[in-house]
């Protein structure tokens, strides 16, 4: 059952992303990357060889979508990979304990900061992968910040949002 | 220093035989046939080791596959499986199209309604002059039919299109099937889009203008001299003529069209106007600003150029470079 669920959250955040999220370019940089959100939700006790293996398919997918090959693959790949240390900083529960992160479990103070650090991350080595065909520090500084900025935005959202259910 | 050289049954046989004598872990050594005792170990050890650490070594995998997919991304038919221009991405992106090109119908109407009228009244200024050039006018069918007949013209839709990445793409709804193949042209009604990249059975994607691998060779058309139009990654409106001679003669203001150079696209095909000038990098030659015809933003009809000889100038030409090479 959690399969399941898993595999529909996989579905509508890969149909959003590509059809939807990809296409929008705040003041021709900010972009939504509002599907690592499941990287970030998936239960903190889940094996970390799963959690890469949910990461690398879903950025796969991703980059089918948007004709860039490897690249989300590569950089989701990597927040799964960073991420359960990344949760345990943040929060005070017992490391053996299994929950969801969210508002709701982990409060928002911080959830805030757990996503704050994994979006910021995700963002920067997505972008600097993204750089090498232009070479521009402003524009990848700026693109960067905005990138992280937005998606946060939307995931802090999201989560309200499913919370208040 | 003891060999232990025993298969599976072997141990297990032994194992039956010493009974609680052995520790549990000695099952452990079952496929360490060929390892001597005190160094087992180690060995175990090390095992455990790599057990304990196994996502580093799937992490590395992963990483590996991806950063193999990011640079290998090129014009060999197996990468279609991994672009938009495979089945269920396709299928997906044509149902969002069919969807959301409702939205756009009105501008398109405008436009298409502007440019009706512009042609109307160009055909009733040509026939004017058609008229007043004389009774020939089986030589103008002629001369019409002559330009057109090494060219194919193959209507399609794009399903997905992006302006703001480093490297832009285009999808296109039609593919292999309806005989489009690699290195065709593409245009629309104002002018050159790309050319296409990578085909699958009933999409393909185009290289367009705005993709930092993009390189078409285009010249003034007033004064013919030619150069390379490269995209620079900022605006979707504007892209750069370079390598183009230091003795050129050109004007702000003037068009640039293709040069028929290459055997992708005819000669004289609209690309821009020359918005701006300046010296290259190298100071050998010019770099000018041309500001595109084509409005790559809202793309939504192209044509792809299908020559009938196809590849026969390419043939010619990789013939000549291997003579040169020999």
């Amino acid at each position: 059952m959690i399969f399941l669920q898993r595999i529909k959250w996989f579905v509508i955040l890969l149909l959003v992303q590509v059809l939807v999220l990809n296409h929008v370019h705040i003041y021709q940089y900010a972009t939504p990357l509002l599907y690592i959100y499941f990287i970030l939700k998936l239960n903190s006790q889940v094996n970390r060889k799963v959690l890469m293996g949910w990461a690398f398919a879903l950025g796969l997918s991703i980059d089918i979508f948007s004709n860039t090959p490897g690249l989300n693959a590569a950089a989701a790949t990597f927040l799964a990979f960073v991420r359960p240390p990344l949760l345990f900083a943040q929060t005070q529960r017992d490391p053996t304990e299994n929950f969801e992160p969210g508002i709701a479990v982990m409060g928002f103070s911080s959830f805030f900061r757990y996503a704050l650090v994994c979006t910021l991350l995700f963002s920067i080595v997505l972008n600097l992968l993204d750089a090498f065909s232009f070479f521009n520090v402003k524009t990848l500084l700026i693109k960067m910040s905005t990138d992280a900025l937005v998606t946060l935005v939307c995931i802090l959202c999201l989560d309200a949002m499913r919370r208040k259910k | 220093m003891r060999l232990r050289l025993y298969g599976y049954h072997t141990v297990s046989s032994s194992l039956f035989v010493y009974g609680g004598n052995r520790n549990p872990g000695s099952t452990d050594r079952n496929c360490l046939t060929l390892i001597p005792e005190n160094q087992c170990i180690d060995v175990r050890n090390l095992i455990n080791f790599i057990i304990k650490y196994d996502y580093w070594f799937l992490f590395v995998l992963l990483e590996i596959a991806s950063f193999v997919l990011l640079f290998r991304f090129n014009n060999y038919q197996g990468s279609v499986f991994f672009s938009s221009a495979n089945y269920v991405s396709g299928v997906i992106y044509e149902t969002s199209h069919q969807v959301t090109q409702y939205f756009g119908l009105r501008g398109v109407n405008e436009r298409l309604t502007a440019r009706n009228v512009q042609l109307e009244l160009e055909v009733e200024n040509l026939s004017r002059q058609l008229a007043e050039y004389g009774k020939d006018t089986m030589a103008i069918t002629r001369l019409r039919k002559e330009a057109l007949q090494n060219y194919r013209i193959v209507d399609a839709h794009v399903v997905n299109n992006s302006v703001t990445q480093a490297n832009n793409f285009i999808t296109l709804d039609k593919g292999s099937a309806d005989s489009i193949q690699p290195e065709m042209g593409v245009v629309c009604g104002n002018g050159i889009v790309g050319i296409v990249y990578l085909t699958a059975s009933h999409h393909s994607i185009v290289l367009p203008v705005l993709n930092a691998k993009s390189n078409i060779s285009c010249k003034i058309k007033r004064t013919s001299y030619f150069g390379i139009l490269k995209w620079d990654g900022n605006s979707s409106q504007y892209a750069y003529l370079e390598d183009l001679p230091r003795h050129s003669e050109f004007a702000l203001g003037d068009t640039v069209v293709t040069s028929g150079h290459s055997s992708v696209f005819p000669v004289g095909i609209p690309v821009g106007t020359v918005d701006d000038m300046s010296d290259s990098h190298d100071g050998l030659s010019y770099l000018l600003k041309i500001r595109l015809f084509t409005d790559f933003a809202r793309l939504n009809d192209v044509q792809v150029i299908a020559p009938l000889n196809y590849g026969e100038q390419a043939v010619l030409e990789d013939s000549v470079k291997v003579l040169l090479n020999n």
